[in-house]
């Protein structure tokens, strides 16, 4: 890998982007950290989707939490009892991952995110 | 209510293993819509929630793998961590509403970018397939 430098730049600054969606909408970004890669420098779905999951085990919206904190904007209790779901789902997943050929299943879930993000723009500003 | 909350934690998880994502853009609509919670509010718990390394478990498994990068990995966790702040900053002081509209625009636009990612997959497996563990 000589194009060392200036792919970790552009690497950095695509994250900047997925963690300024990651502040402003409460997510991991994992969800724009994934096709960023794969579209941008060629990673492997498979591969773009593992190191999407290094970048979220590290707390990343720690910072960004405690502002929301600092307003109210947190459901500790709620919080609590999904964390055990999610990260027992994920080891789950990760071993679904690799028996099914992912790609339609990504089809499947990019047409219900389509629907869902249009369906919450609509009751936002159309009501 | 309990037992819902449990549940859509598990069925989140496995979205996160399967796509490598974190789960927020699922978790965040859904505790809008299951259980009536303001968007500013689902969102400050989402965040809380991907605080732990609750992609842990999924990360094992493609680590067995080889299919990840640890160097892009580490990066991208640095400039997620700034950027996040950033972006509080931004949605703090937006009316609920319009929070909400966005967040919908953005699913949106998530969509179509995983959507063109498959497309592409598709033509140029064979092509890529060698390159891209480069």
């Amino acid at each position: 890998m000589g194009k060392g430098v200036g792919q970790g730049a552009g690497i950095f600054a695509v994250a900047l982007i997925c963690g300024i969606a990651s502040g402003m909408f409460g997510i991991g970004g994992g969800v724009l950290l994934v096709p960023l890669l794969g579209l941008l420098y060629g990673f492997s779905q498979h591969r773009a989707q593992g190191t999407s999951l290094v970048a979220l085990i590290p707390p990343t919206g720690v910072l960004a939490l405690m502002a929301y904190a600092r307003q109210g904007f947190v459901s500790w209790k709620t919080g609590l009892l999904l964390i055990p779901g999610v990260f027992l789902g994920g080891i789950l997943g990760g071993r679904l991952a690799e028996k099914l050929q992912p790609q339609k299943m990504r089809q499947v879930f990019a047409g219900i995110l389509f629907a869902l993000g249009t369906w919450q723009a609509f009751s936002a500003w159309w009501r | 209510m309990t037992l819902i909350i449990l549940l859509l934690g598990l069925g989140v998880g496995v979205l996160v293993g399967l796509l490598g994502i974190g789960g927020g853009v699922v978790l965040v609509p859904a505790m809008v819509y299951l259980l009536g919670m303001d968007q500013h509010l689902a969102q400050g718990t989402s965040l809380f929630i991907l605080l732990p390394p609750i992609g842990l478990g999924a990360l094992r498994e493609y680590w067995k793998q080889g299919q990840v990068d640890l160097r892009a990995g580490v990066l991208c966790a640095l400039g997620m961590l700034l950027g996040a702040y950033g972006g509080s900053l931004v949605a703090l002081p937006l009316a609920s509403r319009h929070l909400k509209g966005m967040f919908g625009c953005f699913l949106v636009l998530s969509a179509i970018l995983l959507w063109r990612k498959t497309r592409l997959e598709g033509k140029s497996v064979s092509a890529k397939g060698e390159s891209a563990s480069g």
